[in-house]
């Protein structure tokens, strides 16, 4: 009927970018419910509790509605208002205020500066006429003193100057019980316990009516506008403060919160948490009391009464009367997601956390954290989204799934549902901006990396490695490597599929490997180190695959590959034999014969080996060691006789061959000893006769074919090793023989007797040799070796008269032992007689023999004149 | 909502720095501020302790507010501009009274802010200072003498904020520890300001909880204020 005039409250909302969307408006009394077409009449106060809606009307009407919450399928609210009756309340004024008290069914009516009780259903004045007079307004304790639930505390300002009396209210009586004056005339109050909180003419105070004592707040100017006392929550007010300020202060004088910033001609104000709703001319303003921004405009034109009455907020003109409806917080939340403003909506999280219940709260706020954390890993923020993905303990494949292909064509994963976030891939959310993408895909790499190890991964263990390695196989990086060599839980189809893809065949073989898949891993290497494939991981994978074999406890393996690797190189094929790790030997190790059968085509190999066998295993069997002898001996052979004489230059074969020949006992020494004839080796069958104990044959080599004198001694050095001193210097006497021996005596043989002599003397018998030699020799030649044989006799002369002296003194220790061990104490008395004179002893001094007989030292004395004289043992 | 333990106010005229004091330690950073608006404040843990900051506004509008914020206050810091003597006699003369409200131990800091501006003007300054070392009472001449305030002025408020608490010089932090000369663009001294007073103001902490209950704050403590207006209105 009146469209245009409808319209006045709500107008069309422009769309604020940066605006939170707390409240919308809804219309709840259209003009026509109330006063029709009465142009003059107006709104002048709203009371709402629980569906009943009351307004109170400048013509002196109260109207009593129903009110219905209906909510549309779009998910908005709208109400109707049914109006139940109205009824005018006898005067000419207008209605000031109405409170409803609920407990005791009445409606307070201010009219006239006269409360008046009414029945809240029928709005008939209470019988008894109960009323408070002379108030010009009036507030109701919503944390009242008394703990009478029949009645209400009510707060007014009286028309006497500077007064406030505080009533209680009963069902149909009133009572006054205090009265308290102020420093200045109240224009607006507000109760909580005996706290009111007071807007003076020019300041806001906190009063305690029990004590009395006042607290100032801070200056205003009433003058200049209209203050506001609302009380927000316990023993905490707010009021409208200087520069439009909304202001907190609590009980005690204190803010506790950061002012918010209206506009300077705010008229009223209503909590609907975690917001501050404030009213001006034009809009309505919102504003959270969490951050202190301001969050909604609302335009709205002519508005005077805004107040909330138990979280509905309820704001009219003097026509109309409207419904602030709040938005479901996970609403707000969610539009603050979706405009990517991540910090307020999670201060809004939180701070709605005393109102939600735990569980639903926890639930409700990991999954905002995860949604601003796909946030800012779409701006590439990617240090808040891990901590945001940590916190909100996102679920790894949620992010992973973004990235195309790099979850297992396996896994069972679906994204959770509303979706996180609006990307379908990193494609989309990159619009595929390459350099993008490679960020992107460098943090779910350092990411993947970090979480793998940790709770996170539990359970997604497959998903994380085969993402991890997939990645790392795009884009070529090392850990591909590290990641495959410790423990993993990569998928082999998925990973091996990616890996043949981006030719990491050896990554590939390592996979293999960690799948326990060692035939086909090292079938792929030995691909690659043919050439078949090509793959430049490792430019020494021959040896690293050798390496592999020789770690390697699957035999049939080894068997299979150790061809290959011999004919690769004989040396270091031969090792998957001989650098087997230790226990592993023992256990399953290798038959020797086998081994050395397969190793026939390859003699450096068998070489090798068998030194294994022979040097490093210590292997006493026979075969071993005339086999390696015979190797080492055809090599000498090929390689040539050696130039002999005094072999400086010996090759390194010959020197290992002389080695083993002196070192063993356990070669065939006659069959060498046929193979060595006259194949120009005398050192060799040197040793050879040696081992045959030939002595004099081996020195006959070692003195006139080689002329080698030092090897000569070395010969007998190395022949006695370990027996006894005579063997030792028949050795000796058997070269000094030879040298000194009948045929072409050289001077040089001369030369290393005399040489001989003087630098092993002791290895000698001194008398012997002296007859040996010839006649000629001056004694100044043979001078050390006669100083030394001269020392060594004189020496042991003494030694034996040193032996000697110390047995007898051994023997001497031994003796007095065994005196001291018969001896015993003496008891001299009376009755002990003499054993040789048979008379007692008189005086304290006797004579004891070792058998223990005492006798008077005189008898004694005279035994030892008479020898002959019987034993004094014998008697005992 | 954490409840403060103890609570820490930035007074001073307006344009002196106190925002960005603030932000400087809080954030680490100096960005442009707009003059404040009302007040606003950080919560600093600062060990097992929630320390509320707060922030006022220097403009005259707001002047009223400031003994509520000042109410129960643990430290003020009375902030001026090194390069605007003014502001320092502004402290005294507008900003010293608002602090009646804080606790009865209440320690004060007072902070020259901007020193990073000072750089050219010092030595000018010094010089004039030393051609006239008589003249420094003589009012005529300071006003010729440039507006830099020198840390003796400093001193000398801190000195009178004693008195004028009716302190002894002897019970009360030494002048020295409590003035400061900062510059929250370069972040000079802004950490030891903030954590100076931190340290001095945990132990208040204790000793207020050590004394039980009182930790509501007690208004009756307070003299009625009204009757002192209405007096001096009579």
């Amino acid at each position: 009927m009146h469209p245009r005039e409808e319209c006045k409250g709500i107008q069309d909302q422009p769309a604020d970018m940066m605006s939170t969307k707390a409240f919308s408006l809804v219309s709840a009394v259209e003009r026509e419910l109330l006063m029709g077409d009465k142009e003059r009449v107006n709104i002048e106060c709203v009371e709402c509790c629980g569906r009943n809606l009351y307004v109170g009307t400048s013509d002196c009407f109260v109207y009593h509605f129903l009110l219905e919450e209906n909510t549309l399928p779009a998910g908005t609210a709208t109400f109707t208002a049914t109006k139940q009756l109205h009824r005018h309340l006898g005067f000419k004024k207008p209605v000031n205020e109405l409170r409803a008290a609920s407990a005791l069914n009445r409606l307070l009516v201010l009219c006239d500066n006269c409360i008046t009780l009414v029945n809240m259903m029928s709005l008939e004045p209470v019988p008894s006429g109960a009323r408070i007079k002379g108030a010009t307004a009036f507030a109701l304790n919503e944390n009242p003193v008394s703990g009478d639930p029949f009645c209400v505390e009510v707060c007014i300002i009286s028309v006497k100057r500077r007064t406030i009396q505080v009533f209680m209210v009963y069902e149909d009586r009133v009572q006054i019980v205090r009265e308290v004056s102020t420093p200045e005339q109240p224009l607006a109050v507000a109760v909580d316990g005996h706290f009111l909180c007071l807007a003076l003419t020019t300041q806001y105070i906190i009063l305690n009516y029990s004590t009395g004592v006042a607290q100032d707040l801070f200056p205003y100017c009433s003058e200049e506008k209209r203050p506001i006392v609302k009380r927000i929550g316990r023993q905490e007010f707010l009021l409208a403060g200087p520069g439009g300020l909304g202001m907190f202060a609590t009980v005690a004088g204190i803010s506790q919160r950061a002012p918010v910033h209206w506009s300077e001609n705010v008229v009223g104000a209503a909590i609907c948490f975690p917001y501050v709703i404030a009213l001006d001319d034009e809009f309505i303003t919102v504003h959270s009391m969490l951050d202190q921004q301001q969050k909604q405009t609302l335009p709205f034109k002519e508005g005077h009464i805004l107040q909330d009455f138990e979280g509905r907020v309820i704001v009219a003109t003097s026509k109309g009367v409207y419904i602030l409806v709040p938005l479901p917080l996970e609403k707000q939340i969610q539009d603050l997601l979706a405009s990517r403003r991540v910090e307020e909506a999670l201060i809004l999280a939180k701070g709605a956390r005393r109102n939600i219940p735990k569980e639903k709260f926890q639930v409700m706020y990991r999954r905002i954290l995860q949604q601003a954390g796909f946030i800012q890993f779409a701006q590439l923020q990617f240090l808040e989204a891990k901590e945001l993905f940590r916190s909100g303990q996102l679920d790894v494949r949620e992010l992973i799934s973004l990235y195309p292909f790099l979850l297992p064509t396996s896994s069972s994963f679906t994204r959770s549902h509303p979706p996180l976030h609006e990307y379908a891939d990193l494609n989309q959310l990159t619009q595929g901006d390459q350099e993008k993408m490679a960020k992107c895909k460098r943090f779910l790499m350092s990411y993947l990396n970090e979480v793998r190890s940790t709770e996170v991964a539990n359970g997604y263990k497959e998903d994380i490695d085969t993402a991890l390695l997939k990645l790392y196989a795009e884009a070529d990086h090392d850990s591909l490597l590290d990641l495959l060599v410790t423990e993993n839980f990569c998928l082999l189809t998925d990973s091996a599929a990616w890996l043949e893809k981006h030719k990491k065949y050896f990554a590939l073989g390592l996979l293999y490997h960690s799948n326990n898949q060692d035939a086909a891993a090292v079938q792929l290497w030995v691909n690659i180190v043919n050439g078949e494939i090509h793959d430049s991981t490792r430019s020494d994978l021959y040896e690293y695959v050798v390496d592999f074999l020789t770690h390697s406890l699957d035999r049939e393996l080894v068997w299979q590959y150790a061809g290959w690797a011999l004919q690769k190189s004989e040396e270091v094929g031969v090792q998957v034999f001989t650098k087997r790790p230790l226990n592993e030997q023992q256990k399953s190790s290798f038959n020797p014969d086998d081994v050395i059968t397969c190793l026939k085509k390859y003699p450096k190999a068998l070489v090798k080996y068998l030194e294994h066998l022979v040097v490093d295993r210590s292997l006493q069997k026979e075969e071993y060691h005339t086999r390696l002898a015979l190797l080492y001996l055809d090599e000498v052979l090929r390689q040539g006789p050696s130039t002999g004489g005094r072999g400086a230059e010996v090759t390194e074969t010959q020197a290992k061959l002389r080695q083993l020949l002196q070192k063993s006992d356990l070669y065939r020494v006659h069959f060498l000893m046929d193979r060595i004839q006259g194949a120009g080796l005398p050192m060799e069958s040197a040793i050879l006769h040696g081992k045959l104990e030939e002595h004099e044959e081996a020195l006959r080599i070692l003195v006139h074919e080689l002329r080698d004198f030092s090897a000569a001694e070395d010969y007998c050095l190395w022949r006695s090793e370990g027996r006894a001193p005579p063997y030792r210097q028949r050795l000796f006497h058997t070269l000094l023989a030879i040298y000194l021996g009948p045929g072409p005596s050289a001077p040089e043989l001369t030369v290393a007797a005399v040489d001989l002599l003087n630098h092993h003397a002791t290895e000698f018998d001194a008398a012997q040799v002296l007859q040996l030699l010839p006649g000629t020799w001056s004694v100044q030649l043979l001078c050390p070796f006669l100083t030394g044989a001269m020392r060594d006799s004189v020496h042991t002369r003494r030694t034996a008269q040193v032996a000697v002296g110390l047995a007898k003194s051994e023997n001497l220790i031994y003796k007095y032992d065994k005196m001291k061990l018969k001896g015993s104490s003496v008891r001299l008395s009376d009755k002990k007689l003499c054993q040789m004179c048979q008379n007692p002893f008189c005086e304290p001094v006797f004579v004891r023999y070792p058998n223990g007989g005492l006798v008077h030292t005189h008898c004694a004395a005279s035994r030892q004149t008479n020898p002959s004289s019987p034993s004094p043992g014998a008697r005992t | 909502m954490r409840k403060p333990d103890g609570k820490i106010v930035l007074l001073g005229d307006m344009n002196v720095g106190k925002t960005s004091l603030l932000q400087r330690y809080m954030e680490r950073r100096f960005p442009d501020t707009v003059s404040t608006v009302g007040g606003a404040f950080y919560l600093k843990q600062w060990r097992s302790y929630n320390i509320s900051i707060w922030d006022t506004a220097g403009r005259e509008q707001f002047h009223g507010l400031g003994s509520m914020y000042c109410r129960g206050a643990a430290a003020v810091i009375l902030t001026y501009d090194v390069n605007h003597l003014q502001s320092l006699v502004e402290l005294e003369e507008r900003f010293l009274g608002l602090t009646d409200t804080a606790n009865a131990d209440c320690l004060f800091a007072i902070v020259g802010n901007k020193v990073d501006l000072r750089e050219e003007g010092a030595a000018e300054s010094q010089e004039e200072d030393g051609h006239s070392p008589g003249m420094a009472s003589g009012g005529c001449a300071s006003l010729k003498v440039s507006k830099q305030v020198r840390p003796e002025d400093a001193v000398a408020l801190y000195k009178k904020i004693l008195k004028y608490k009716m302190l002894d010089e002897k019970d009360a932090p030494a002048a020295e520890q409590m003035c400061f000369e900062t510059s929250a663009k370069t972040g000079h001294n802004v950490d030891l300001l903030f954590e100076t007073l931190f340290e001095m103001v945990v132990p208040m902490i204790l000793r207020q909880r050590s004394q039980g209950p009182a930790q509501t704050v007690d208004i009756t403590s307070y003299k009625p204020p009204g009757r002192t207006k209405a007096g001096c209105c009579a």
